[in-house]
């Protein structure tokens, strides 16, 4: 249920657990072993969620709407009909565009003053 | 995978950790990922921190969902706010006045004195019809050389010492005690040392030991005092010792002074002063009772005629002093108890009505997914907070409270009680709050998380219906409420009754005008009978003096406030033994005495200057004079006092006076006989000045009259005549008070709650109320029904309380004077007032009933 006030102010910035999520969710409905695995692999491993800290950011962005629970499986051969599957909502991509954005403008920041060189 | 079964099932244990309704969705879900990660065969380490993430993870989810929770409770309040005001406010009532009464409870009776080892302290009392407590000096020897269970026993007093010296002569409160008094406390000094044996000895040189205050106070905290010499009565004293700070024994006392015993005066006969006592370890009370008892037969063997009939209790040394208020206590305990449980019924309707009225909002946060665990906690988060606002209102009033009750006790508290609060009344203040949240919550919660999903939407919002379980459940707990009222006003009406009956008492003796002082003479400057009683004609005639003044007399004490009661034979009636002589109270009088405060005489003639020690004279009151010579004349006819067997002098009866209840305004039993002052020598006088229209600034005024005659005569405790009346009845009045706050405070309880469940009620038929209307119900006939549905309730409490109050005032029959428990005036006239009173409650509900616009009500279907 997204809330009332969906002010995009009051959800930044986002934990990054919940960006990589986000992000992880960008293209593709996944299961949550599924969206750990993608964080791990754009992250080159350097990020691997637990479980635990995997289920709780999920449990506190169902509630805050920027998610969704899938009740149909999505056909990709690699299904398992138990696990559940979650997707991103219009509000949580809106979100996660915004905190896109506020990373942009901090590196651009940086890079304006010069304490970050104009190409990594 | 069987490999990985135990793993698996480890990880599944962990997962208890988490709150059921994340446990119950994600579980299965967090064992899958668990068992994929597995199957990439991690390093150990990897593996160690998949479980350790449980741990951390899993309270922080607990903590966001009570969080949540919270933030819920916030918002719902927030949007009911004088809801939730009236519940915090009545909530703070009920902790608060409990909480209140705990602390009294906690320092008088619970609270540890501040002795090493209390609990081997005990008072040792001789008791007979004639002594109350206090023991004769030989046979605190025998106690002490024959038990086997204590480790010392020390006799000790109490008065006021006069302090004289370069600075005014000042009387304070004073203790005295043999060498073993503060061994037996456990108390060590803080300067200097405490007395020794030979100091106790008679005729030893005169030492003092001084409380830390009065040191600091009058001795500017002098570190040389020890050794050096102060004015105390007519003595110099040598200052031994200086007692640690807040130290005071027995009661106030700020100095203490050796007891010195006279073999020769100092009898069995003579019972002046009292025993404590401490235990030797692993000895018990009982124990010692029964060696102390033991040790008294062997001693009335040996002195048969000089001890007679008396035994010997041993009690813990907290319970002496706090058997009488105990029950009371208890019963203050027992009255704020049902103000809790009133504030707790209103507390549990309102959430009642709230739940009600939140129907639909519950099932729909049900259908969304809530479990009902989650519903039911979601309310008593609400009650929880409610608690704490009101437990945290409560404790400010408590804090505010105790000074105000404070102010209603005229007497000096012992040292001992201290009413801070302590660790105890802070458990105490946590768990009621506990249990009055658990208590007002489990109701509403239950029940708000039985909604049927499917009914409660069909019904279009406008939540359960009103009648079945919950309607009966609201109305019981107003018929409790009013019950419990009933019983609280009863029990307040009785103690305002005894009170006022004990209040507009005749006491015999006029109390208007009449201002009483106590002073002490040096002795050594007023050492014989004729200097004293000179002292006392000069003093009479200075005050006389003063402006308004119409008369003064005085007195060995002041009505009420003083007793001195010895056993009374009849010359010609047959000798009774001394366990059956009547005892009588003694009053030394100067002449003028009965003029000033108005004591008729009766037959015979007042005292005259001349009357002391030949011939003896006295005078008796009307009730010894009518009840042995009820035909004649009483004048003329002989009496002695003193036990029986003495053969002390004969006394004249030279008048008879009207009764005056010079003990006390209860006691109805004890007559009185006067003596003129000259016949004994009294070191305390007391004068009674009686003025046209009372003096301005008494205290000073006299005192200034006083130093004219002598700047060495001390003066205490200067009060109207009116004050003592009313000190003397402090207790009546204190427990009238209390009583009567926390009937009233249950009265506007219950008729909030009444109001509440009417109002309520009213709103929910509405609908009912317009088709009424449109039928042709009169405004008359819509009120009588509203009226009728709150009556029944009443009614039903009326009846349950009544019965109550029957029963439980019994408890407070001691308290109770010229008035019985059960009393059916004070009974009908509480009953009256709850009705009427419950009535005006209903009466504004119902009248809104009334308004209710035909059309309106039933569109909104």
């Amino acid at each position: 249920m997204p809330p009332k006030d969906d002010s995009l102010d009051a959800f930044l910035p986002l934990h990054k657990d919940t960006f990589h999520i986000l992000v992880a969710l960008a293209d593709h409905d996944r299961h949550g072993y599924s969206i750990m695995q993608d964080i791990a692999a754009r992250t080159d491993g350097q990020i691997r969620l637990r479980p635990s800290s995997l289920y709780s950011a999920i449990h506190r962005m169902l509630e805050d709407g920027l998610i969704q629970e899938l009740d149909e499986r999505p056909c990709d051969g690699n299904d398992d009909d138990r696990r559940r599957y979650y997707r991103i909502t219009p509000f949580g991509r809106k979100i996660a565009v915004a905190e896109a954005r506020r990373l942009e403008r901090l590196l651009a920041d940086a890079r304006a003053t010069g304490l970050v060189p104009k190409r990594l | 995978m069987r490999d990985r079964a135990p793993a698996l099932r480890v990880y599944r244990g962990l997962l208890w950790l988490y709150p059921a309704e994340f446990r119950d969705h994600f579980a299965g879900e967090m064992c899958r990922a668990l068992a994929d990660c597995l199957r990439q065969r991690p390093h150990p380490v990897e593996v160690l921190g998949l479980y350790l993430g449980v741990l951390i993870d899993a309270p922080k989810e607990r903590y966001h969902m009570i969080h949540q929770d919270v933030v819920y409770a916030l918002r719902t309040m927030r949007r009911e706010k004088l809801n939730s005001l009236v519940a915090m406010l009545v909530l703070a009532l009920g902790i608060g006045s409990t909480a209140t009464v705990f602390t009294l409870v906690n320092s008088i009776l619970l609270k540890p004195l501040p002795y090493p080892d209390q609990n081997r302290i005990v008072y040792v009392e001789e008791v007979s019809r004639e002594i109350n407590g206090a023991v004769a000096y030989p046979n605190y020897r025998d106690f002490q050389d024959r038990n086997r269970t204590l480790e010392d026993i020390a006799m000790f007093g109490s008065g006021l010492a006069t302090l004289r010296g370069d600075i005014e002569a000042e009387r304070v409160p004073s203790g005295s005690g043999t060498e073993a008094l503060f061994r037996v406390l456990g108390i060590q000094p803080l300067l200097g040392r405490t007395f020794t044996i030979e100091e106790c000895r008679l005729n030893a040189p005169s030492t003092v030991l001084l409380s830390e205050n009065l040191w600091r106070r009058r001795y500017g905290g002098d570190p040389g005092i020890i050794g050096k010499t102060i004015g105390v009565g007519s003595d110099q004293a040598r200052v031994v010792g200086v007692m640690p700070s807040g130290f005071h024994f027995p009661d106030v006392a700020e100095l203490w002074m050796p007891l010195q015993f006279d073999p020769k005066h100092n009898t069995r006969m003579d019972h002046g002063l009292e025993a404590i006592a401490r235990l030797r370890r692993g000895a018990s009370v009982e124990q010692a009772q029964d060696d102390l008892r033991g040790i008294m037969r062997q001693i009335i063997q040996e002195h048969p005629t000089e001890n007679y009939g008396q035994t010997v209790n041993v009690s813990p040394y907290r319970e002496r002093d706090t058997q009488k208020v105990k029950p009371v206590l208890y019963t203050l305990m027992g009255a704020v108890g049902f103000v809790l449980l009133i504030a707790c019924a209103n507390i549990t309707n309102l959430l009642l009505v709230k739940a009600s009225a939140r129907t639909r909002e519950i099932a729909v946060r049900g259908a969304l997914g809530a479990s009902r665990a989650r519903l039911v906690r979601q309310f008593m988060v609400e009650s929880v907070l409610l608690g704490l606002a009101g437990a945290a209102g409560g404790i400010v009033l408590a804090w505010a409270a105790i000074p105000a009750l404070l102010a209603l006790v005229p007497e000096h508290l012992p040292m001992w009680i201290q009413f801070t609060p302590d660790a105890r009344v802070l458990a105490f203040v946590t768990a009621i709050t506990a249990g009055t949240a658990i208590l007002a919550g489990a109701v509403p919660a239950w029940s708000a998380s039985r909604f049927n999903l499917v009914e409660t939407l069909k019904e279009g919002g406008r939540g359960s219906t009103p009648g079945g379980a919950n309607a009966w459940f609201r109305n019981g707990l107003v018929v409790a409420e009013v019950a419990m009222s009933v019983l609280l006003l009863a029990g307040a009406g009785l103690m305002v009754e005894t009170f006022w009956k004990l209040n507009s008492m005749q006491a015999g003796f006029r109390t208007e005008n009449i201002t009483t002082l106590q002073t002490a003479a040096p002795s050594d400057r007023y050492p014989n009978g004729r200097a004293a009683i000179e002292l006392v004609r000069r003093i009479r005639k200075e005050l006389a003096a003063l402006p308004g003044v119409i008369s003064v007399a005085g007195a060995s004490g002041v009505p009420l406030l003083g007793r001195w009661g010895r056993s009374f034979t009849v010359e010609g009636a047959p000798l009774l033994g001394v366990k059956d002589a009547p005892i009588i109270n003694h009053t030394l009088v100067t002449p003028g005495y009965f003029q000033t405060l108005g004591i008729p005489i009766l037959q015979g003639r007042d005292f005259n200057q001349s009357d002391g020690k030949n011939p003896l004279v006295t005078i008796v009151d009307e009730g010894i004079a009518k009840h042995y010579w009820p035909h004649e004349s009483a004048v003329g006819k002989r009496v002695r006092y003193g036990p029986p067997e003495d053969n002390e002098p004969w006394h004249t009866i030279v008048g008879v006076v009207g009764n005056a209840r010079n003990q006390s305004l209860r006691d109805l039993r004890h007559n009185s006989v006067y003596l003129p002052l000259g016949e004994y020598e009294w070191a305390s006088i007391a004068y009674l000045v009686r003025s046209a229209g009372g003096l301005a600034d008494p205290a000073k005024s006299l005192r200034a009259r006083l130093a004219l005659v002598d700047r060495n005569v001390a003066v205490s405790r200067v009060l109207s005549m009116k004050d003592v009346v009313t000190q003397s009845i402090w207790r009546e009045r204190f427990f009238a008070t209390i009583f009567g706050f926390f009937a009233v405070l249950a009265l506007l309880l219950a008729l909030v709650g009444l109001y509440g469940v009417m109002a309520y009620a009213v709103s929910r038929r509405t609908h009912e109320m317009g088709i009424r209307m449109a039928l042709g119900a009169t405004s008359g006939e819509i009120r009588g029904m509203v009226l009728a549905q709150s009556g029944r309730l009443v009614l039903a409490g009326l009846a349950t309380g009544t019965v109550a109050a029957v029963f439980l005032t019994r408890l407070l029959e001691t308290q109770l004077f010229e008035v019985s428990p059960g009393d059916p005036k004070t009974l009908v006239t509480v009953a009256a007032l709850l009705a009427a009173a419950a009535m005006a409650a209903s009466y504004i509900p119902a009248r809104k009933a009334t308004r209710v616009d035909p059309m309106t009500a039933l569109r909104e279907e």
